[in-house]
């Protein structure tokens, strides 16, 4: 049975190898995902690390300068608990409830890059980057879903890295 | 009335389809014939109904039935013919109706004497009792969830008058076969699980991987064609640049392929030699357990994705039949664990056996790294309560290595022997991967990473390509014929193993395009104005002009002219999209492409300036993205290869040879179709790509020389104008911007003619009459010359009147306007350029 156990120990230290690999790779790929609340409430802690944040799009605050091309636009408060979301009537309940809601926390996103088709009001913002000494998030991707019209959205995921 | 009569069907083919699953089990139960018969007619029926209701949900799109919400929803009355059909699966509901129907499709395949379907396995016994019945289960589940959970009839409470039609990114060619071609993977691998419980209950564990093994290449084969084609829908339609971006539901397609690849491989092994039973159970339950996971993924909307349909009604119902699944399929497993052992002490690492289980400890290594990184978000919050994701970096860091070693093993496991690896049958891989370290650093492709990438798979294709080359060298030798008649003979003989080696070389193709793309992606963007050149990579782009269609249908297309050049020299003209969906408020990029061998220029406009005179674009240059696409046909046809029935060592009747051919036949047009069909919509009737006859010489660049009657009677010779500034205006008679711009002309003229500028307006395909009207109207004193046939234009690459070049006293272009020209416009570059 020695065989055996060869392929098990092989089987066991490329697992290992990979385990490795992925704790290695979170440091600097894997995103702390908050919603503004807790970004808020991690206050200056928060500057600088990798982080992902969701939250609705205030259509009126969008300013797009094609030129260089920027984007700057503040997304509201939404919960992330897909329980949550749900109690609440659905995430287009949510995404409604939230922009129309100016007692709940925002945040102001800075995306240095073509605006994303699916940006606008009430749609729902993925957002990863990191947050500036100035308060303001920096961007690196800008992940958008539409839940109103369409449940079927399309990966705008990679959309502009 | 078509609403109520599809749920009716739908809810009739869920009793036939539980009927069947009963009266399968009865059969086995009583030992009847007549059972048997009568769960073979229940799983038919079931087909059959389920086939109709889609007809029906095919009518009601193609009729516009719009008091049904899903035809509501996906299709308006514009809505072309091709795009109404793949509305029938744009949604949610209509997906699993589909589903439903090629499940139950597949059930009754696996009843018909068919020997590509049944792999000469029995149609009889009690194997058949136990898969039917499973089949039939997993039928009626889905069958279930569609009926009272997710029903594509349902109707609306107030009929709109006209539907919302289709969501623009779903309007592509390649959506009326990606969804389709998915599903016949996912649903193809349910039953070899059938074949393999059946197996398991029996106790009959030997024999029950021919058939199965069959059945997983023909869904694995459609898997990959469908996560090909989806990948080049992405390609084609988002204008991000990419095509993979380890989306949760990208994943949820890609895990079941990968342990599906790894039970071909473990059947192969069972059938050489008697072992790998456990891991072919694990392997074919996992793969299906995988694709309830996928659908869980996209249909429950407990995983974060972007582009899962939203619901989270299912969620609990599929989370239940995954467990049923793995639960069930291991217990079995267990309880005939003492049928499973192995007897045979295993071979050493290095031998043909244990590759191939290191091969297959890989693959469900990387399926789990994928699994770990979809459900990170949910694992971390359950573990810790904070939610972290891992991001498309991750996976690359995560799974790269593994599939290094993979492409490693890939190489290798063709020429182990039974007992070890001889080391001169490694050479070729050695030379391949010199070979291919070579020409990639030839290619400027040096970075280290990216060559040990192109190492491993010329590896890979080195010992492929010396295996087949070796084997037809032998057996034309052997059999004096020649050697493609040699290699006919071979493939013949054996398909599964040709078919292997060239599915070897599309994975190495395919691995060529991830490491060109992934490395070497260059991004930019652009904000340029007319006629101003501007310089990414080797390339020059001239946008040239905004253009806009009359709304068409329920859309507005914008599209903008840019003319490329490569090395200065003119190649293509490249017309990117924004079409603005008026019912959906939703603009949509489609970008446009320049496809080489070497790599893509991609182009995707991302706005413009409402005077047309400006426009932002994004340029993406992809190193090797054809290799992706070129591999994904080696692919198929290396696995349609090996699908294909061999007809050696079969011994046939008359009628069953005649039968034979004309299965053949049907299944020869119909993988012909399917490639045909796979190359149209991954290569497209064209990406925005037009070309023009000639381009404009660059700044920089000598002008072309030519030769000028004026209208006052002398001749204008350019090449006589050399040491002088000469303005060159390309311009006719009706045309308004060249009215506008002819009073600033001549007022340069006047000022410059001193300093010894030249300048001449050329009319371009104009009448004398006209042209003479104009000067004198305007008062036009500059020399003008007649060019009717467009010679010089073309020349000098003009798209539209009016145009302007300065060339320096070298005869070198200095500037070019496209459109009108401004006299500040020209003071400014005059000033520059005499002294």
């Amino acid at each position: 049975m020695a065989g055996k156990g060869k392929f098990l120990f092989a089987g066991l230290l490329i697992l290992a190898a990979v385990v490795y690999l992925m704790i290695t790779n979170t440091g600097s790929t894997v995103h702390y995902f908050l919603t503004i609340e807790e970004l808020r409430a991690m206050g200056n802690r928060a500057v600088g690390r990798n982080l992902t944040v969701s939250g609705a799009v205030l259509g009126d605050s969008i300013v797009y300068d094609p030129t260089i091309p920027q984007v700057t636009f503040t997304i509201v408060q939404v919960p992330a608990d897909p329980k949550e979301v749900k109690r609440l009537g659905g995430l287009a309940a949510v995404l409604h409830a939230a922009v129309n809601n100016p007692d709940a926390p925002r945040l102001e996103v800075v995306y240095n890059d073509v605006k994303p088709d699916l940006l606008k009001h009430e749609s729902q913002a993925i957002i990863r980057g990191r947050l500036g000494e100035d308060g303001r998030f920096y961007a690196d991707e800008v992940l958008l879903k539409c839940p109103t019209r369409y449940q079927e959205a399309v990966p705008e995921q990679v959309e502009g890295r | 009335m078509l609403a109520e009569v599809g749920t009716l069907t739908v809810g009739l083919a869920l009793a036939t389809a539980l009927y069947a699953a009963v009266a399968a089990l009865r059969s086995l139960r009583q030992n009847d014939p007549r059972w048997a018969e009568s769960a073979r007619n229940g799983v038919l029926a079931t087909a059959g109904l389920l086939g109709l209701a889609l007809l029906i949900l095919l009518a009601a799109f193609l009729s516009d039935h719009f008091e049904i919400r899903y035809v509501a929803n996906y299709s308006n009355r514009v809505l072309p013919l091709y795009l109404k059909i793949s509305a029938l699966w744009g949604g949610p509901e209509g997906s699993l109706l589909l589903w439903s129907f090629l499940q139950a499709l597949f059930a009754a395949l696996t009843l018909t004497p068919f020997p590509a379907a049944s792999g000469g396995f029995p149609l009889r016994g009690r194997g058949v009792g136990v898969r039917t019945s499973i089949l039939s289960l997993i039928t009626a589940f889905f069958t279930g969830v569609t009926l009272f959970l997710s029903n594509p009839f349902v109707r609306v409470a107030s009929i709109p008058a006209d539907g919302l039609g289709l969501n623009p990114l779903l309007r592509h060619p390649g959506m009326i076969f990606h969804p389709p071609t998915l599903f016949l993977g996912y649903v193809g691998l349910a039953v070899p699980f059938a074949y393999a419980m059946a197996a398991l209950i029996t106790g009959e564990v030997e024999g029950w991987t021919r058939a199965a093994r069959r059945w997983t290449l023909a869904a694995w084969l459609f898997l990959g064609l469908g996560l090909l084609l989806g990948a080049r829908w992405a390609y084609d339609v988002l204008g991000w640049g990419g095509y993979w971006g380890w989306d949760p539901v990208e994943n949820a397609g890609l895990m079941p392929w990968l342990t599906a690849t790894a039970f071909l491989h473990g059947a192969t092994m069972q059938e050489e030699r008697r072992g790998f039973r456990i891991w072919n159970f694990l392997l074919v339950s996992l793969s299906f357990a995988l694709v309830l996971f996928g659908t869980f993924t996209t249909r429950s909307g407990m995983i974060q994705s972007v582009h899962a349909f939203a619901r989270s009604n299912l969620g609990p119902y599929f989370l239940s039949a995954i467990g049923l699944t793995l639960v069930g399929s291991l217990a079995l497993i267990f309880w005939r664990r003492r049928l499973l052992e192995e007897k045979r002490p295993p071979e050493g690492f290095f031998s043909r056996e244990g590759l191939f289980t290191l091969t297959l400890i890989l693959f469900l290594v990387i399926t789990g790294s994928v699994l770990v990184g979809s459900l990170l978000p949910t694992l971390t919050e359950a573990l810790t309560g904070h939610r972290f994701e891992a991001t498309p970096d991750w996976f690359d860091r995560v799974t790269g290595p593994q599939f290094a070693i993979l492409t490693l093993f890939l190489a290798l496991c063709p020429v182990a022997g039974r007992q070890k690896l001889e080391a001169r049958r490694v050479i070729p891989a050695l030379v391949g991967g010199a070979v291919a370290v070579g020409l990639a650093a030839l290619s400027g492709f040096t970075r280290p990473l990216a060559l040990l990438g192109f190492a491993l798979t010329g590896m890979a294709m080195g010992t492929v390509l010396t295996e087949i080359v070796r084997d037809v060298l032998a057996c034309s030798r052997r059999e004096r014929e020649n050697f493609l008649a040699a290699l006919a003979v071979l493939v013949d003989r054996n398909r599964r193993r040709y078919g292997g080696y060239v599915v070897h070389l599309g994975i190495a193709l395919i691995l060529v395009g991830v490491i060109g793309t992934r490395l070497y992606l260059l991004e930019q963007n652009l904000n340029l104005a007319a006629g101003e050149p501007a310089q990414v990579g080797r390339y020059t782009l001239v946008f040239e002009e905004i253009r806009q269609d009359l709304p068409l249908n329920d859309r507005l297309p914008t599209w903008a002219v840019v003319s490329v050049y490569l090395d200065g020299a003119y190649r293509v003209t490249l017309q990117p999209r924004l079409e603005w969906y008026a019912n959906f408020d939703q603009t949509v990029a489609v970008p446009a492409l320049w496809s080489r061998l070497r790599e893509d220029f991609y182009v995707v406009l991302t706005g413009w300036a409402s005077d047309g005179g400006a426009a932002t674009f994004k340029v993406f240059i992809n190193p090797l993205a054809s290799f992706l696409w070129l591999g994904g046909l080696v692919f198929v046809a290396g696995g349609a290869l090996a699908f294909w029935p061999s007809s050696a060592s079969l011994r046939l009747t008359v009628s069953q040879a005649r039968r034979r051919a004309l299965w053949n036949t049907l299944g020869l047009l119909a993988g012909v179709a399917v490639l045909v069909a796979a190359g149209v919509a991954m290569w497209g009737p064209g990406h925005g790509a037009t070309d023009s006859p000639s381009g404009r010489p660059l700044p920089g660049q000598s002008a072309p020389d030519f030769t000028l009657a004026l209208l006052d009677g002398a001749s204008f010779a350019l090449s006589g104008h050399r040491g002088q500034v000469v303005v060159l205006n390309f311009w006719a008679s009706w045309c308004p911007p060249c009215r506008a711009e002819s009073a600033d002309l001549q007022a340069v003229w006047e000022a410059y003619r001193e300093k010894g500028v030249a300048f001449v307006g050329i009319a371009y395909k104009d009448e004398e009459a006209a042209v003479r009207g104009f000067l004198e109207d305007h008062g036009l004193t500059y020399p003008v010359g007649l060019d009717p046939t467009g010679r010089i234009a073309s020349l000098y690459g003009i798209t539209g009147v009016p145009e302007t070049f300065i060339l320096d006293a070298e005869g070198k272009v200095a500037h070019f306007y496209i459109g009108p020209v401004t006299a500040d416009q020209l003071r400014a570059a005059l000033d520059g350029l005499v002294r």
